[in-house]
């Protein structure tokens, strides 16, 4: 299926769900929805279009949303879904009902950019150790690392 | 027959990075399996968005030593796609080839791993024996035997002259040898085949839901390739097959590698005869302009995959990595459930854990004196077991499984 | 005069100081063949090609820290090596390499000495299940748990395959079992079976791979040794060795034809008898892979006493026919 027939049949699945499709460069499609249509679009892919498969998911930080990119890949394309969420109500729903495979990469998101996803099924964090401070997200902008002053024990 | 649980890692000598798995057993058997990530995290996202482009290719290199040129072509090409450059032809077909030659020498590492968690030693010794002359080639090729720098922005930074040929060939038929001879061992040494069969099974739709990658998928008779649905470097132009296996097993995705490192010969044979003269470089520009790209690469442990989102400047504005051992966890612990406490490090082994590759978060803050410090991985190491010691204290009471 | 020999007897040979040399000797033989197997070279800086490297570990052992965990107990801990240690080399005792006398019974070679060693062999199996239970560990449980497992799988194979040699012979002390054999060597061909089952066995009993399942490193770190450290781990390592030696004499004895000829044949006899076992041990080490605890009892039950028994049966059948 060339990258025409695949942008044709997702319009044709999707309807008026997805908001924008672009094709960048051959075999990658980026769509674009509403997130309180995510997991409809999501289930629809994988009925009607055969992606079942989900790379990763990428958070981004662009000030005022975040916007999550699922990545979605089978032999043809690669069609990523983006969604965007407001900084200050940062939640989206869970697609672990359709890709039980998404759940570790909804828990990083989770850890990293404190985004709050709705129904996940096991929200301990992934990746940051148990005593990191709570409310603090490094994956956002407004976090920055400072390396501290190296105490020289003995030393002036 | 009562139920406890026990913890697997952090440290532990099944485990080559530590990942910490709890598990709960009745007698011999695992009833529960669950994983606890975030011992490797290094801060590479956070810090990708520090460094210029240059700089993070010798960043995404240190993401592990075993794969490392995984992660470079996968990010270098990323952002040729960004900055709208070509690179020419035979630095393709070069990286192509550092890439086959590096596959042989992982799936050779893999498998004398798995000889030395079933207890067989001779095998161990035989496979790295034979991996050290893989290791020799490479060296003559970049310089290092792990962590070669063969790429550029644009292509690639060293050229290969006839005389390097002439080795890598020669080297090619011994190995090929060899392999077979691995093979045979492999299939029918009937101690090491016990241990190998029936163990960490998989079902072909369980692997698909859980959205697993490389040769632990490609053993459950999924026919999932980078290489041919998303052709990257010169695989366009290559002759090659896509090796599966139907036993869904660890037995599976021994055959699964050892098909795969006589594919990786006839690949590398067909570049080395093949080799396009000319360039080996293009010049990349310093500034990339806003856009963003996906970019995939089949590493020896399955798909690797980059986001790459640049915003203009020098530096860029996302970089997202997702190594193939992190896709492979959930499948995991569903491979654990039901096993021996014996089969542990083979199923483990399996999947061909690069943990150092599917962990690369931000930096740690000590909670309690609040200061921000770059943990080293031996006190992160000693933090943990101290945690656990605090939090879980009813480990050390254990029942008498009787 | 007798007291002399007597005390030569147990302290310098074969006593303590010829066994403690020559388990070192063997397990440097064993290392050194089970590296050029794989293609390496093994021990090679201490001594010439490495000969003296188990006694350089042996004695690096004793100069470490001796730590025992603060569940643990402390009595046991300490008591359990010596106590192992000091069985084997009684076992030792009973090998027919010299000092005894064809026709008398004495201290060292008296009927039923086949059953002494025997038993005395079987007693380290409990010492180790005793160490693992006395951690307070859950991976020495877990190691003596397996020990009492694959006790149950060699043990009844490993008897009826010593037994079989005796019955030809007609006798339970190994010494004249040994004369039987050197006056009538063809009688050794009947025993091949038990011979290669009792080779076997003894690698399970010695717990090396294929069957080194209780202290199988990549699984559960130490097994039963996860503990000990120091000077117990280092008798822990040389009772190891020396099992082997008593172990591969033992075979030798019986199965081989046992080490005539007095004091100087009789020791070149048993140096080149037990070395025959001990390749055949590291060679089965070396093209083997470590097996499952529940392959292993299936294995031993399924194969080695069916073979045992018919050994067994062979046996008497010849006797028939020779009586």
């Amino acid at each position: 299926m060339t990258d025409n027939e695949i942008i044709n049949k997702a319009k044709e699945t999707l309807g008026n769900i997805a908001i924008e499709i672009t094709n960048p460069a051959p075999r990658r499609i980026f769509l674009k929805v509403d997130k309180k249509d995510l997991v409809e679009a999501v289930q629809r892919l994988k009925q009607g279009l055969d992606y079942n498969f989900l790379s990763t998911i990428s958070g981004l930080d662009k000030g005022e949303v975040f916007e999550v990119l699922y990545h979605f890949t089978n032999e043809f394309a690669v069609l990523t879904v983006r969604t965007t969420t407001s900084r200050n109500d940062p939640k989206i729903p869970t697609i672990t009902g359709v890709i039980p495979g998404a759940i570790l990469y909804e828990r990083e998101l989770q850890d990293m950019f404190g985004l709050v996803i709705e129904n996940i099924p096991d929200p301990r964090p992934l990746v940051l150790p148990d005593d990191w401070p709570a409310n603090v997200y490094p994956l956002r902008k407004d976090w920055k690392y400072e390396r501290p002053v190296e105490k020289i024990p003995g030393g002036e | 027959m009562a139920e406890f649980k026990v913890p697997i890692g952090p440290q532990h000598p099944a485990l080559k990075e530590p990942i910490s798995l709890r598990m709960t057993f009745e007698g011999e058997v695992i009833k529960d399996a669950d994983m606890r990530l975030g011992y490797n995290h290094r801060g590479l996202e956070k810090l990708a968005e520090q460094k210029t482009f240059i700089q993070n290719l010798y960043l995404t290199e240190r993401i592990c030593g075993i794969c490392s040129h995984s992660h470079t072509t996968c990010y270098a090409q990323g952002v040729e796609k960004l900055m709208g450059i070509e690179p020419p032809k035979r630095g393709l077909y070069i990286r192509t080839l550092v890439a086959e030659l590096e596959r042989v020498h992982s799936h050779l590492l893999w498998l004398g791993v798995a000889g030395h968690e079933a207890g067989f030693d001779t095998f161990f010794m035989y496979t790295w024996r034979d991996r050290e002359v893989v290791m020799d080639i490479l060296e003559i090729i970049s310089g290092n035997r792990v962590h070669y720098a063969m790429n550029a922005l644009g292509g690639v930074r060293r050229d290969i002259d006839d005389l390097q040929k002439k080795k890598i060939l020669d080297s090619l038929d011994l190995l090929t040898k060899r392999t077979a001879y691995y093979a045979n061992i492999g299939t029918n040494e009937p101690t090491f085949v016990a241990r190998l069969a029936g163990v960490g099974v998989l079902p072909k739709q369980t692997a698909i839901d859980l959205c697993a990658v490389g040769p632990t998928m490609r053993a459950s008779d999924i026919p999932r390739d980078v290489r041919k649905d998303d052709p990257y470097a010169a695989y366009a132009e290559l002759p090659f097959e896509v090796c599966t296996a139907n036993t869904c097993d660890v037995l599976g995705r021994t055959i699964v590698r050892i098909k795969e490192l006589f594919e990786c010969y006839k690949m590398i044979e067909f570049i080395l005869k093949n080799l396009p003269a000319g360039d080996i470089r293009v010049k990349a520009p310093r500034r990339v302009k806003e856009a963003e790209v996906v970019s995939r690469y089949e590493a020896p442990r399955g798909e690797n995959i980059h986001y790459i989102k640049s915003n203009g400047t020098d530096k860029p504005e996302r970089l997202k990595v997702r190594a193939p051992t992190l896709a492979n966890y959930p499948a995991t612990l569903v491979m654990l459930k039901n096993g021996y406490i014996a089969d542990i490090p083979l199923i483990f082994a399996a999947i061909d854990p690069c943990v150092c590759c599917a962990e690369r978060l931000v930096a740690m803050t000590d909670y309690h004196t609040g200061e921000t410090n770059i943990v080293r991985m031996s006190e992160l190491r000693q933090k943990s077991i101290e945690h656990y010691k605090r939090v879980n204290p009813a480990k050390k009471e254990i029942v008498w499984p009787f | 005069m007798a007291v002399l020999k007597t005390l030569l007897y147990l302290l310098v040979y074969p006593g303590l100081l010829f066994l403690f040399i020559y388990s070192t000797f063997a397990e440097w033989f064993d290392r050194k063949l089970y590296a050029r197997f794989q293609n390496r070279i093994g021990p090679l800086h201490t001594g010439r090609s490495g000969i003296l490297q188990p006694i350089a570990d042996f004695v690096k052992l004793m100069a470490k820290e001796d730590i025992v965990p603060a569940k643990a107990d402390k009595g046991m801990f300490t008591a359990l090596p010596v106590f192992a240690l000091a069985i084997v080399c009684t076992a030792a005792m009973y090998l027919p390499v010299w000092h005894f006398e064809a026709g008398t019974a004495s201290y060292n070679s008296f009927p039923g000495d086949l059953i002494v060693v025997v038993y005395l062999l079987s007693l380290p199996t409990l010492i180790f299940f005793l160490a693992g239970w006395h951690s307070s560990n859950f991976f020495s449980t877990i190691g003596g748990v397996r020990v009492l497992t694959m006790l149950f799988g060699y043990e009844i194979p490993l008897l009826l395959a010593v037994l079989s040699p005796a019955i030809l012979a007609g006798s339970w002390r190994i010494a004249e079992i040994a004369q039987f054999y050197q006056g009538r060597p063809v009688l050794l061909l009947p025993n091949i079976i038990g011979f290669f089952v009792a080779v076997i066995c003894l690698q399970a009993k010695l717990e090396r791979v294929p069957f080194d399942i209780p202290h199988a490193e990549t699984e559960i770190v130490g097994g039963t040794f996860t503990e000990f450290s120091g000077k117990k781990l280092a008798f822990f390592r040389l009772l190891s060795d020396i099992e082997m030696v008593v172990g591969a004499g033992l075979v030798a004895a019986v199965f081989m034809g046992g080490f005539p000829g007095g004091l100087i044949w009789g020791f070149i006899y048993f140096i080149i008898k037990t070395l025959i076992v001990i390749f055949l041990l590291t060679a089965l080490r070396a093209a083997c892979a470590r097996i499952r605890i529940d392959q292993m009892v299936t294995f031993s039950w399924r194969y080695l006493a069916p073979l045992a028994v018919l050994q067994l049966l062979i046996v008497i059948i010849i006797k028939g026919f020779l009586l």
